[in-house]
């Protein structure tokens, strides 16, 4: 159910190579899409991103309060790291290429973690 | 300007990473930097053998003769534009002439968000020997500072998303080298959190380097967000409004990627 989410919205998005759904109190990546087969190395490396940015134990990774959502753009890739407004330890995790329409994809990424979450 | 701050200037384009796009066209200027009718006048002066520049300004398209580093004259406009000096060789005898070409660049490409260049095979125009006016001498004529060497990425990115910043701190080599706005937060977090932060963020990437926009939303008390642009020597902190996220985003691969 919730891999179906995660590939609908990949399947939304060319440029979304890779989707994970996390639990931030127990650091893990719960659910991926099917497509994109990460190792187990990339996908805790991503959730210990995910831990670091949104504030795993409340603790800001900068400035004054853990947000809903960060993200981090390189020359060839954007991570971006979404909470659930509901559940503040359902997170998910988005690996997408550098040429997106990034406000877009934010928001059908919010609405896919909102029914992932059982926010809806 | 001296021919050694001339030579600067094109060792510095040599240096910068050419942006092409999908159909062959160069940006040469984004959002007025640096103002469309110098970066035209600068790919004049870069334009030694006979060529037919074609420069897209949003939805106008201008193609000139270039020849020599000097302007031979506007060679058509689109949309179609009756303009008379279209198809006029220019020649510093006639400053009627020259000045209807300014204006006429100026009414196609001066508001221009972004002006990308093709260099095309050149066209039949006027006669062999008009040789048209020198880039430099249009630059003198018509007051445009001919300085296009384009600034370093961090600049261009600051630049670019200047009006969606209420407060920047611009770190370089551990000195702080600008602040706009109320940036006491950002010295703040620069002081106390940013040390650990990359550190930590470090091991999670696995050391992965080079440049990096990261962006934290509602960061701030107030529901305004962080976000800290890693470059090379460079660190830059800036708070912003969530709204920003897109152009940030896509104006940040336009000048990393």
């Amino acid at each position: 159910m919730v891999g179906d989410e995660l590939d609908a919205l990949q399947g939304k998005y060319e440029g979304c190579t890779a989707l994970a759904f996390a639990d931030l109190s127990t650091k893990m990546i719960l659910v991926t899409d099917s497509r994109s087969n990460l190792p187990r190395e990339a996908l805790d490396s991503l959730c210990a991103e995910a831990v670091l940015l949104l504030g795993g134990k409340g603790k800001p990774a900068l400035a004054e309060k853990p947000g809903k959502m960060a993200s981090v753009a390189t020359s060839g890739q954007l991570r971006v790291f979404l909470r659930s407004e509901q559940e503040p330890n359902d997170v998910l995790c988005c690996i997408c290429g550098p040429m997106m329409d990034a406000d877009a994809f934010i928001a059908d990424a919010q609405a896919c973690l909102s029914v992932i979450s059982g926010d809806d | 300007m001296s021919e050694s701050d001339g030579l600067t200037q094109r060792l510095a384009l040599l240096a910068m990473p050419v942006k092409v796009d999908k159909t062959g066209a160069r940006a040469i200027s984004e959002n007025g930097a640096p103002a469309p009718v110098a970066a035209i006048l600068g790919e004049i002066d870069n334009t030694v053998l006979e060529r037919c520049l074609v420069f897209d300004c949003g939805p106008v398209t201008v193609s000139i003769i270039a020849a020599g580093r000097r302007l031979r004259g506007i060679f058509s406009v689109s949309p179609q534009n009756d303009a008379a000096i279209i198809g006029q060789v220019l020649s510093r005898e006639e400053p009627e002439a020259l000045q209807a070409a300014h204006d006429l660049l100026l009414e196609c490409c001066g508001g221009a968000g972004r002006v990308a260049v093709r260099s095309t095979p050149a066209e039949a125009f006027g006669q062999g020997g008009e040789r048209g006016v020198s880039a430099t001498g249009l630059a003198e004529l018509w007051d445009v500072a001919l300085d296009i060497a384009p600034k370093p990425p961090v600049e261009q990115f600051l630049s670019v998303n200047a009006a969606a910043f209420s407060s920047v701190l611009h770190v370089r080599k551990g000195e702080i080298i600008l602040t706009e706005g109320d940036f006491e937060a950002l010295q703040s977090i620069w002081s106390t959190q940013v040390e650990a932060f990359r550190k930590a963020h470090k091991k999670t990437i696995r050391g992965e380097e080079g440049a990096q926009l990261i962006c934290l939303n509602g960061a701030f008390e107030d529901g305004s967000s962080v976000a800290m642009v890693l470059y090379e020597d460079d660190i830059v902190l800036v708070a912003c409004g969530a709204d920003s996220f897109g152009a940030m985003q896509s104006s940040w691969h336009r000048i990393f990627a």
